[in-house]
């Protein structure tokens, strides 16, 4: 059975300008102990997703799906306590900023220890003793006299280390990460992504890793899929994504890297931006920036399709696979 | 500065010398205030039509570099020549002519321009300031602006914030053309965009620096970026350059253990060959640098005497690198 499991979810949102669909139709599932990326580019949908996942959606947004079940047990239906139970015990999420996400009026340690008087009961010198288990555990050094000091004066990757700390305190099964790197400099980058893939295999967690960086995905994901306004236009295992990517999109995306274009003087690119919430084209969303877009492309929404180890929303898939 | 020999015969625009910031912070009512050595001593030439891509870490001196090179902070020590003229001994109208002639392109597209300024308005104020143009002509060189960088004319009326993260760092890129500047100095223009468009606006960037032979000072830590964009690369270390040289020589084999983690530390669709071992620890304090390399805490390959002697930037298989043990870092 997988750990997450959500048949088609959508997230609408009542603005002035009509209802926007920031997430049309998605299928995800996580198995026990997987690490799935999530890629695309901004308004892609990919952290309404992951909010979504964690029960974050705001007022004015509106939650839609056939199932959404963790462990099997079911998240739509759960009242906003039994909610507050899971989310930081079972379910566990890092953010992208960690300046923000941290509060900086209490120490880590305080914030740290909430979590855990919360979830796990602890209490005086057993609660300090795990506070500072936690923070040896993620890389802080010298982890006691770090559990005074506030947020301001920790660096950009040690408050991301305190913020993992926090998310794995309770040994969550599954933990969602948006964007955990992407404020931070590439060689602690490098340590973050090593921590996280780390604890993820010592402790058999399952990660959700949300990203636009193709790279980050590439070295760390078991599965990768790729949104693209709202929808998953490709689902599959990393390798074979990486190695044949059969959407356009994806293509398009990774040709735009310019470590794929070595010796190359222009870059590939893709034309125009990921519609908004005026001006979703008819038809294969992406079909206005698309390469190889027919005539049959702007009739119709094309399904999500199973293409060998995965799946792709393309109507061209088969031709494209062969053009490579 | 160079001990390297010179084989480009492009004209240089400008020459940096042992360029000096430093910045002195109170640390209490009774201390005494201490000194960020911020920048330390940087040398480097930039020939026109070519890039040099400043790289490193947060913290490692490329904004205050930047700073330096665009005129908006006197360097504290060190001389700065624009075109061989020297900064330091330029009188007032020397240094507003040498302001129009280094324009600067900054990181983030979407605080860099004016909210409440038409796109127009943003384009033509440098040349309200800095010329005696009538009105139409300033409209009509925003508009011939515009054109270059591949936004519509009808755009000129619109408000920064009707626009997408790529097409506002157009308009950037404008605003810092319209003075037709000799040496652009960009922060990072590229990373708070998607892939996609970064490669968008590197591609305008590049065509740009075709047509009028402009030099970057092309500032980033996407060591992906920089191995497309640069001609030369100069990597950044707590506020020192650690290693200078042409691009295919340093990406091919970097000779400073600092270079060779950042570049393992890339993240990578493709990997070739074996990572090198993550970099521990974080940058230092610049408040409170560490004595003799600085980088030698976080070395994999450091030895007793790194931590006394400050290895000085030397030619080494055809670049410049300042570490002791230069020649038996492994590739």
């Amino acid at each position: 059975m997988p750990l997450l499991d959500i048949k088609n979810l959508s997230v609408e949102f009542a603005t002035r300008a009509g209802t926007f669909r920031a997430v049309d139709g998605i299928d995800l599932t996580i198995e026990p102990g997987e690490v799935v990326g999530i890629v695309g580019e901004s308004g892609s949908g990919k952290s309404v997703t992951s909010l979504a996942a964690m029960g974050l959606i705001a007022h004015n947004g509106k939650v839609l799906a056939d199932r959404m079940s963790f462990d099997g047990r079911d998240l739509l239906g759960l009242s906003d306590r039994e909610r507050r139970q899971l989310n930081g015990k079972d379910i566990a999420m890092v953010f992208q900023e960690p300046m923000t996400s941290l509060n900086p009026c209490f120490t880590v340690g305080f914030q740290l220890s909430e979590t855990l008087a919360l979830h796990e009961g602890l209490r005086g010198a057993e609660l300090k003793r795990r506070c500072v288990e936690l923070l040896e555990q993620v890389g802080i050094p010298a982890p006691e006299t770090r559990l005074d000091a506030f947020p301001h004066q920790l660096s950009g990757g040690m408050n991301q280390r305190v913020m993992i700390a926090i998310a794995i305190a309770c040994n969550p099964r599954l933990l969602i990460a948006d964007e955990p790197t992407t404020a931070l400099d590439v060689t602690i980058q490098k340590q973050i992504l090593d921590l996280l893939v780390d604890l993820q295999r010592r402790r058999g967690m399952a990660l959700m890793l949300i990203t636009h960086d193709m790279g980050v995905v590439a070295e760390t994901a078991h599965r990768v899929l790729v949104m693209y306004a709202g929808q998953v236009v490709e689902d599959r295992p990393a390798a074979d994504l990486f190695r044949d990517p059969r959407h356009p999109y994806t293509r398009a995306l990774l040709d735009a890297l310019p470590e794929r274009a070595v010796g190359r003087r222009r870059l590939p690119t893709i034309p125009g931006v990921v519609p908004g919430i005026s001006d979703r084209p008819p038809g294969c969303l992406f079909n206005p920036r698309c390469a190889y877009a027919l005539d049959a492309c702007r009739q119709g929404r094309p399904p999500l399709l199973p293409d060998g180890s995965g799946a792709v929303r393309c109507i061209r898939k088969d031709e494209i696979g062969e053009a490579a | 500065m160079n001990a390297l020999p010179d084989t480009d015969t492009a004209p240089v625009v400008l020459e940096a010398d042992n360029l000096k910031r430093h910045y002195s912070v109170k640390r209490g009512w009774f201390e005494p205030a201490a000194t960020v050595k911020a920048l330390d001593g940087a040398s480097f030439t930039v020939r026109a039509g070519r890039t040099l891509a400043v790289v490193g870490e947060s913290g490692c001196g490329k904004s205050t570099l930047a700073r330096a090179l665009t005129l908006i902070e006197p360097p504290t020590e060190g001389r700065l020549l624009y075109d061989g003229r020297d900064v330091a001994h330029a009188t007032r109208d020397d240094l507003k002519a040498l302001r129009r002639a280094v324009q600067m392109v900054f990181q983030n597209p979407y605080g860099s321009l004016n909210p409440r300024a038409k796109v127009s308005a943003i384009l033509e104020e440098p040349l309200v300031i800095n010329t005696d143009l009538s009105r139409p002509e300033r409209r009509e060189r925003a508009l011939a602006m515009m054109a270059k960088v591949g936004l519509r004319p009808e755009m000129a009326d619109r408000y920064p914030h009707m626009f997408s993260g790529g097409q506002r760092q157009r308009i950037a890129i404008a605003r810092a053309l319209m003075l037709s500047p000799r040496v652009v100095v960009a922060d990072e223009p590229v990373s708070a965009l998607d892939v996609s468009v970064q490669a968008q606006v590197l591609n305008l960037m590049m065509d740009l620096q075709e047509e009028l032979g402009l030099a970057y000072v092309f500032i980033s830590h996407d060591l992906s970026v920089v191995r497309h964009i640069a001609d030369e690369i100069m990597v950044m270390y707590l506020g020192r350059p650690v290693e200078i040289g042409a691009k295919e020589t340093v990406f091919a084999r970097p000779r400073h253990p600092y270079t060779r983690a950042l570049l393992a530390a890339m993240p990578r669709v493709r990997r070739e060959g074996a990572l090198a071992e993550p970099l521990k620890g974080e940058l230092p304090s610049p408040l409170n640098p560490p004595p003799g390399c600085p980088f030698h805490k976080r070395c994999p390959f450091a030895r007793p005497n790194c931590a006394v002697d400050v290895p000085e930037l030397r030619p080494v298989d055809g670049r410049l690198a300042a570490c002791h043990y230069a020649e038996e870092i492994p590739g």
